[in-house]
């Protein structure tokens, strides 16, 4: 992690316009933009635009001083109902094939959100997924700065939106990531001149509850009931545990995907292991810092993070976390042996050991949750907002410079991404004919 | 480009829960004179199911009610309101920060007569409501283990003089005669435990489904007369047990039996134990 920037020229109030899928919803991507606008919206202009609204309110809450404005209204009751414009049902041209949610956009979405580009009065447009950020490349007028927020990996995008992402964003002022890791990603893989590239990791408040007391013998976990999560290999862990500690249980907090496979995969493990006494699977929780606080010792055994919310979110609550030293974010958050464990990744003896040894070590799991607890205040969000805030103001301030000099920067990237773009479709589609030709 | 229009929030209230059963109120909110939170026993129709707590400024613009562990609520759910007066509407509430640590493993001392159980919880339609249980005596279910087609219990007994001649009773649901009985060993504090074979719950009937609810009863009772003890697990914060408790289904297996019949413990909607048999076709 960097040390904190340098802020560059005077504290000026900025209008900060960030560029969202869906503020309705629920999500990581969603829950970060708003502490970091509401944060933000202490000292500068903070908008955020929803491309789409589904429900009258926002799921989790409107963030406090914050506008909140929509592009595309999917409600079909409302007036405004945007579903039977005829541009909806076609595909969209700007918004990348290659972004995972490109079936949701269209060719009214290109539209709309090229309007909003175009007019926006922003000193700062902030775009949350790929897909938004290459709109903001292409449509934004001149003017404000730019910055795309990468709040997954670069090396979990797929080949093509990787190759997309190569030629348009280098007509971005500053790319940030949520590690160190993938920002190094960056900077080594995508060749982007000029882009300043950051890591800034997510925040997370402190909590509303007092933190936990360390004497409550349960083992908390907590995240959606995926297969990259590795559930199994902690349920397997804590058959461990069990053997040699049968007074200490385990909580998995999360909802199941629509298919239902995972949950019940895990109850079948459980019972398999005769573990119905001690392992519980608790169901979503919301908020989820009382749900930390009940237990004593957290655990997480992904095999892999982008950032790793929820190891904050334990940390915060006074929590020594047993991690997996997975990609990317687990290590630039835990430091071993002093605020929690890193353990290697897909171990179960592992994750039992570490698991115990703070089980049967009162006064170190008391030490390590203290120390998680101070050290897991740099992700407050007024901190991570300050560091957004410096780079933001920095970008403002060498406006005129940086704006010339991409003048004919941009009208290269522009060209150079035409012709990519054609010489890339053509390739796409001889690989593609090339594929088939074998399958066939 | 569309904005969204602000609107008037209803109250949220954050709540904290004491483990001799008290629960603290915060909610957001203007000093009234009139200022109350009621809490309504659902289906309730009497003076006793409803109670008022004066809600009172603590700073900073909020307002504290308190339900002391001796104010005595019926078993039921009751939903929460503030109003502000006699003449102004009640409002619901919306759940805040349910701090419910106290509630986790919770042991109250045995020796008392009765055990009151309050935990604020989220309705399904988002609002608060407190889930209470109180039992006199209470029979608290703990772990259970399998082997060989039945069921161990282990439990502990509060505020109840069961001697050693107790007995366990598995009462079929909708037929008050069909009970089958197994003997109890109550130890000095408190605890007992009793092994449940299915093999008799599945025996001669042709139901496909049974639901055999779990009593612990005086030995010179009438079998399923007797005002026994039902075993629930209520001494926790999980307020709806029944996804979360889930113990394995095993095969029924005997001279008896004579269909494939499945079987396993779980909680009620009301945290209740029973026994569940299922007999395919």
């Amino acid at each position: 992690m960097t040390g904190p920037l340098k802020i560059w020229g005077s504290r000026r109030r900025m209008h900060i316009s960030f560029l969202l899928h869906n503020a309705y919803g629920i999500g990581g991507t969603i829950r970060t933009t708003f502490n970091l606008a509401q944060a933000l919206a202490e000292r500068h202009d903070v908008e955020i635009v929803s491309v789409f609204r589904h429900r009258d309110e926002p799921q989790l809450g409107a963030p406090a001083g914050v506008r909140l404005d929509y592009l595309v209204d999917l409600r079909e009751k409302s007036h405004g109902y945007d579903g039977g414009d005829e541009r909806f049902k076609l595909p969209a041209k700007v918004f990348p094939v290659g972004d995972g949610r490109h079936k949701q956009y269209s060719r009214l979405t290109d539209a709309r959100i090229a309007t909003h580009l175009k007019s926006t009065e922003a000193d700062v447009v902030v775009g949350t997924r790929p897909g938004l950020n290459v709109h903001i490349t292409r449509q934004t007028r001149r003017g404000p700065v730019r910055v795309g927020q990468e709040h997954l990996t670069l090396a979990g995008h797929s080949y093509r939106l990787r190759r997309e992402l190569s030629h348009r964003y280098g007509l971005l002022d500053a790319v940030t990531t949520v590690t160190e890791a993938d920002a190094h990603a960056y900077r080594t893989r995508l060749k982007l001149p000029g882009v300043r590239i950051e890591a800034v990791p997510n925040s997370v408040p402190a909590p509303l509850v007092a933190p936990a007391d360390h004497d409550a013998k349960w083992v908390v976990a907590a995240g959606r009931l995926t297969r990259v999560k590795r559930y199994d290999l902690l349920v397997e862990a804590f058959a461990k545990v069990v053997a040699a500690r049968p007074d200490w249980r385990l909580r998995i907090y999360g909802s199941g995907d629509a298919s239902g496979n995972e949950k019940n995969a895990l109850h079948a493990l459980i019972g398999e292991l005769g573990l119905h006494n001690h392992v519980f699977l608790m169901g979503p929780a919301s908020p989820i810092e009382p749900e930390w606080v009940k237990g004593s010792i957290a655990a997480v055994t992904s095999e892999h993070e982008s950032f790793g919310m929820t190891i904050v979110e334990a940390m915060r609550s006074g929590l020594p976390v047993v991690s997996t030293d997975c990609p990317h974010g687990p290590r630039e958050i835990i430091t071993d042996g002093r605020d929690g464990r890193l353990v290697p990744v897909g171990d179960t003896g592992a994750v039992a050991d570490a698991l115990l040894g703070l089980i049967n070590d009162d006064e170190q799991r008391r030490a390590m949750g203290a120390a998680a607890l101070a050290s897991s205040a740099r992700f407050d969000p007024e901190h991570i907002a300050e560091r957004h805030e410096a780079l933001f103001a920095e970008l403002v301030s060498r406006g005129g410079n940086g704006r010339s000099r991409s003048r004919i920067h941009d009208a290269l990237y522009s060209s150079r991404g035409a012709v990519l773009d054609g010489a890339y479709s053509l390739r796409y589609k001889a690989a593609s004919v090339l594929r088939k030709g074998q399958t066939a | 480009m569309n904005t969204t229009p602000t609107r008037t929030e209803p109250p949220r209230a954050d709540c904290i829960a004491d483990s001799a059963g008290g629960i603290t109120f915060d909610i957001v909110g203007e000093a009234s004179p009139g200022a109350v939170l009621v809490l309504r026993r659902r289906g309730g129709t009497t003076a006793a199911d409803v109670v008022r707590l004066p809600l009172t400024p603590t700073g900073e613009g909020r307002l504290r009610a308190v339900l002391p562990s001796t104010v005595e609520l019926a078993e039921g759910r009751w939903d929460a309101f503030t109003t502000h007066g006699d003449d102004s509407a009640e409002q619901r509430i919306e759940p805040g920060i349910r701090d419910l640590r106290s509630l986790v493993d919770r042991a109250p001392d045995p020796h008392r007569t009765q055990v009151a159980v309050r935990i604020p919880y989220p309705t399904v339609d988002g609002r608060l409501a407190v889930r209470c249980w109180l039992r006199a005596p209470h029979a608290e279910a703990g772990t259970i283990g399998f082997s060989h087609g039945a069921m161990t219990l282990e439990g502990r007994l509060y505020g109840a003089g069961l001697d050693s001649g107790a007995v366990a009773e598995a009462r079929l649901r909708g037929a008050r005669k069909d009970v089958h009985r197994v003997p109890v060993t109550v130890r000095p504090d408190g605890t007992f435990t009793f092994t449940l074979d299915y093999e008799p719950l599945a025996e001669g009937r042709g139901d496909e489904q049974r639901l055999w609810d779990l009593w612990l009863c005086p030995a010179e009772a009438e079998p399923g007369q007797a005002a026994g003890i039902r075993i629930g697990r209520i001494l926790d914060d999980v307020w709806d047990k029944k996804g979360v408790f889930r113990y394995p289904v095993l095969p029924v297996e005997g001279s008896r039996v004579t269909r494939p019949t499945t079987a396993y413990p779980y909680f009620t909607v009301d945290n209740d134990l029973s026994v569940r048999l299922d007999t395919l076709r």
